[in-house]
């Protein structure tokens, strides 16, 4: 496809005031969508923060809700952040391993029809909605269990949605290690998954780490997978697994619906909690990769 | 790589060594079963979802599209996918012929126009957009965003464009369509930016400094230069930024007011609705007749039928109409796009 | 000396992973979950704690609504569901032996928002209906007017909240509607969902007097607890007999007298009773849980049950909940030994 092309109309200078003119326009255009954008961020931060700093203090973070329906009395949404972590956690533990082993598939071992087909059905799975998702795995795992749902089910969930990502970046990664390191190795005599875990994965470890970061920042605030699968829990503290897990993402969308002005506050402070846990993630990992990839790169 | 493997097969193969073979095998085994795995995945989950919406399918089959009431009264229950298409619909390409050309303006301004210093930057703040999860926005859509746009931009739109049946009765609890197509607007911008961006990077240097060596303004350069070479990519990446408007369940259903009934397909965009998405996040849970819940599950098939067309389609105009460049790299376009978020 | 230090990484992964299975098996309280109706979750919170502390069980209650509960236990995703809509025969054979037992009772409030105007406004159920069908819009229509007369009340638009949800609350809003208005039981009817002509939907109680309190001139319907909670003034309903009452104990009292005997599936209706009826507030119901016959928590939840139809009673007045009649206690206390493992 080749440029249109310029015709002697575009530059025609008896025109050039007027089209100094619309360059100008445009050029402020562009510049004013940028501000715009710029802008909704910063006032959506700026909410999120006034609104949540009146009930961002310890008993948020160390307190239960409160079981008294008049609700009077120290509460928090401890039980939300012990499950999240829990989840998060689980889910990055099932991901990374898999994603890692497809990725080390699609890059090393795979005959290009395979490659291209593998990789287009994961950009399928990275386009299935996270609802529907989340109603898969409440279909599949949780009705007729017996229980209510339970933190493998939303951590499986959650890496469901992870997998494309996970995979994507540390295909990346691998395909920043220079062949000549592969061919060296593979010339020498060492075997193909010898090279493959030992000279080829150590490189890209770091990659692999931020990329994980990356991962784990996104799905921290994903909401839809877990809303069926978490939406039966008690409000204590739970750590292990195979109990219903109370999240953040969900507490933050059940205490949006209330009436309470309290719940508001306390929503908002969590949500500034995950959105700086989020931003700070995705910003140190965007730094570190760029750092990672001077440093594969530029060797 | 296929030529190192015929290098190195003739070593191996003399140097032989049961361990070395089985160790071949063993990782080749598993990485190949975690590939498989995932694309089972992917077909389970259509086949699971189908599964469980057959009752509905067999008992509507494609009346269910066009039906528009959706009455759980049991004994009397009609169920459709109409109103909520509908919602589907026209939250999703209004949102994104508001962020498109809004995003596709930033992509410019952050590849031609911006100062060197700012680049870097404004680049991450934009991203940072992205990563918002969709719960706090949806969260600042009902307390913040709603009550300000029944308190003042709706009456306004009322009172000055109320004669356009599409700014009818503002909204009296700042729930609503607009409000949703707003919400839509702030979560596609960044998609289709960062997407745009890496487009724009694409562009050769020859050509752009050609055609200013010609005498072109700046913008004469982009129309002439930029946007033919990066056509096919910014048109997969709006597909993606549809995709992700379409299966937004969880900011839309907080801000979109839910209809019931027959009400689901009006004009008014200060009215209430209720997208595939949304409905599914509120309903699917207290669905009590099998057959409303296998209507919801109709709806999720649905909605996966639509975001796999569109994902799809968006491959394929990379395919048809990228250049080579992009077409290696449109799953950097799709990574760069699940960096910014992804349908949640 | 890299692959140590992963193989470590690892090792410490895998103990930490063992250590959680570990306390998690140790557990061993048992927990009762359950799910359902938001109108009788402000009552079953109160029970969670002496619960634990009576019987060392942990109750769990997730108010998701009637309907959400009645699919709950259906799927057997929890140990019992509540729901304020007694169960069709539909969804009788649907749950598979299960039974339902009426264990608490109260009134559904019709909350409003106008900030000029006093609390317990009169309504009588002929001009509530025309409101709700979207016939009546603004707040200083003569119908309203001439019920609260020397009240003066402004041209507000009067927005609609009501359930988006399967809410036992709606069936019980509904029904009463239907007994005072011919043309709304021939039009939308009764039941856990109707199509509601205007209005805007809000999820579960909470969800509707959230609605309300953020909308100026809105009129909702919730369970009395959540309007006392969320300090929303609501009406004084007219009842069969003429008078104004509001759901407060007397008038929950005074209509369940109305319907004593519970019918071979245990549901009873007291909405709307007969004339005689005096102090009855009209939109009261008796709310029941949903539980299966044979149960692996059987003991578990005969102990629970018998204590919450009991001594939980007691701590229903201060929510209003009027402990339930003794002729209704009789029969679920039959229907609750009937429980088995």
């Amino acid at each position: 496809m080749r440029p249109r092309g310029i015709t002697r109309a575009d530059i025609a200078t008896a025109n050039l005031p007027r089209r100094k003119l619309v360059n100008r326009v445009m050029e402020a255009g562009a510049t004013l969508a940028a501000v715009v954008a710029v802008g909704i961020l910063c006032i959506l931060v700026f909410s999120v923060a006034r609104r949540g700093w009146s009930e961002l203090n310890w008993n948020l973070l160390t307190k239960t809700p409160s079981t008294d329906f008049f609700g009077d009395g120290p509460s928090g949404v401890a039980n939300a952040v012990a499950g999240s972590l829990v989840i998060v956690g689980l889910a990055a533990a099932i991901t990374l391993p898999v994603g890692i082993l497809i990725a080390i598939y699609l890059s090393e071992y795979a005959r290009p029809r395979v490659r291209s087909f593998v990789s287009v059905m994961l950009d399928v799975l990275a386009g299935v909605p996270a609802i529907v998702i989340g109603i898969f795995v409440y279909a599949l795992l949780v009705v007729g269990s017996g229980s209510s749902g339970s933190g493998w089910d939303g951590a499986f969930a959650l890496s469901i949605l992870m997998l494309p990502f996970a995979t994507r970046a540390v295909q990346e990664v691998l395909a920043l290690v220079p062949a000549s390191t592969r061919e060296a190795s593979l010339a020498l005599g060492v075997p193909r998954w010898r090279t493959t875990l030992s000279i080829v994965l150590p490189q890209t470890i770091g990659g692999i780490v931020t990329g994980g970061t990356l991962a784990v920042a996104r799905v921290a605030g994903e909401t839809a997978p877990l809303l069926f699968v978490t939406s039966i829990v008690d409000q204590q503290m739970h750590w292990s697994p195979s109990h219903a897990l109370q999240t953040i993402p969900v507490t933050i969308f059940e205490y949006s619906e209330q009436p309470d002005p309290k719940l508001h506050a306390q929503a908002w402070a969590i949500g500034f909690v995950l959105l700086l846990f989020i931003l700070v993630t995705n910003l140190g990992a965007r730094a570190l990769a760029a750092r990672n990839r001077r440093r594969l790169t530029g060797r | 790589m296929a030529s190192v493997e015929a290098q190195a097969a003739p070593g191996r193969r003399s140097l032989g060594g049961r361990r070395r073979r089985l160790g071949d095998v063993i990782l080749v085994g598993a990485a190949g079963i975690a590939a498989a795995g995932a694309v089972a995945l992917v077909v389970l989950i259509a086949v699971k979802v189908t599964q469980q919406a057959w009752p509905a399918i067999r008992h509507f089959s494609l009346g269910f599209l066009t039906e528009q009431s959706w009455v759980p009264n049991v004994g009397h229950e009609i169920y459709g996918a109409a109103s909520f298409l509908f919602g589907t619909a026209v939250t999703s390409f209004v949102a994104l012929a508001l962020a498109g050309p809004l995003a596709i303006a930033i992509g410019l301004y952050l590849t031609e126009l911006a100062p060197r210093f700012l680049r870097g930057p404004v680049t991450a703040l934009v991203e940072t957009l992205a990563a918002i999860p969709s719960v706090v926005i949806g969260l600042w859509g009902i307390l913040v965003l709603g009550p300000f746009l029944r308190d003042h931009v709706e009456p306004w739109l009322h009172g000055v464009l109320g004669f356009v049946l599409l700014f009818g009765e503002p909204s009296s609890s700042g729930s609503g369509i607009f409000t949703a197509i707003v919400v839509l607007t702030i979560m596609i911008l960044p998609i289709v930016a960062a997407v745009s961006r890496e487009l724009f990077l694409a562009v050769p240097r020859e050509l752009k400094e050609g055609a200013l060596a010609l005498g072109t303004t700046r913008w004469e350069m982009i129309r002439a230069v930029v946007f033919p070479y990066a056509r096919g990519g910014i048109v997969a990446g709006l597909m993606l930024g549809l995709g992700r408007a379409v299966g937004e369940a969880i900011a839309v259903t907080q801000v979109i007011g839910g209809i019931t009934g027959t009400s689901g397909v009006h004009w008014n965009l200060f009215g209430n609705g209720d997208t595939l998405a949304s409905k599914l996040a509120a309903s699917y849970q207290g669905a009590t007749t099998h057959l409303q819940t296998a209507s919801l599950m109709y709806l999720a098939v649905i909605l996966l039928v639509f975001s796999l067309v569109v994902n799809l389609l968006a491959q394929w105009i990379v395919r048809r109409f990228g250049r080579s460049g992009e077409q290696a790299g449109f799953s950097k376009i799709a990574a760069k796009s699940q960096t910014a978020g992804a349908a949640s | 000396m890299r692959k140590r230090a992963l193989v470590a990484a690892l090792g410490a992964v895998g103990l930490a992973a063992a250590i959680a299975a570990g306390a998690s098996a140790r557990s061993s309280n048992t927990t009762i979950t359950g799910a359902g109706s938001t109108f009788v979750a402000p009552l079953v919170q109160t029970w969670i704690q002496p619960v634990g502390a009576a019987f060392g069980d942990t109750l769990s209650y997730s108010p998701i609504g009637s309907g959400g509960g009645i699919a709950a236990i259906t799927n057997r995703t929890v140990d019992f569901g509540a729901s304020d809509a007694p169960l069709t025969p539909d969804q009788f054979t649907a749950c598979k032996g299960c039974a339902q037992i009426p264990w608490a009772l109260s009134a559904t409030a019709v909350v409003y928002n106008l900030p000029s105007a006093k609390n317990n406004l009169h309504m009588t159920g002929s001009v509530l209906a025309k409101i709700f069908m979207g016939q009546i819009t603004q707040w200083n229509d003569p119908a309203i007017r001439k019920l609260n007369k020397g009240v003066s009340l402004p041209a507000t638009k009067i927005s609609i909240a009501h359930r988006s949800d399967n809410s036992g609350t709606t069936f019980n809003f509904t029904d009463y509607l239907s007994a005072v208005s011919p043309q709304w039981k021939s039009k939308y009817g009764t039941g856990v969902a109707v199509e509601w002509p205007v209005g805007s939907g809000g999820r579960g109680s909470a969800g509707v007097a959230a609605l309300v309190s953020q909308t100026a001139g809105a009129i909702g319907y919730v369970d009395v607890a959540y309007a006392l909670k969320n300090r929303l003034k609501f009406f004084s309903v007219q009842n069969r007999s003429g008078k104004f009452t509001t759901p407060g104990l007397r008038g929950i009292a005074a209509a369940a007298a109305s319907d004593v005997k519970p019918a071979a599936d245990n549901s009873l209706s007291i909405v709307n009773p007969p004339k005689r009826f005096e102090l009855a507030y009209p939109i009261s119901t008796f709310t029941y849980v949903i539980v299966p016959l044979s149960s692996p928590k059987a003991a578990e939840l005969k102990k629970f049950l018998f204590w919450a139809v009991t001594k939980g009673q007691t701590s229903g007045p201060k929510l209003l909940f009027q402990p339930i009649p003794k002729s209704v206690l009789v029969v679920s206390e039959k229907t609750i030994a009937k429980i088995h493992a």
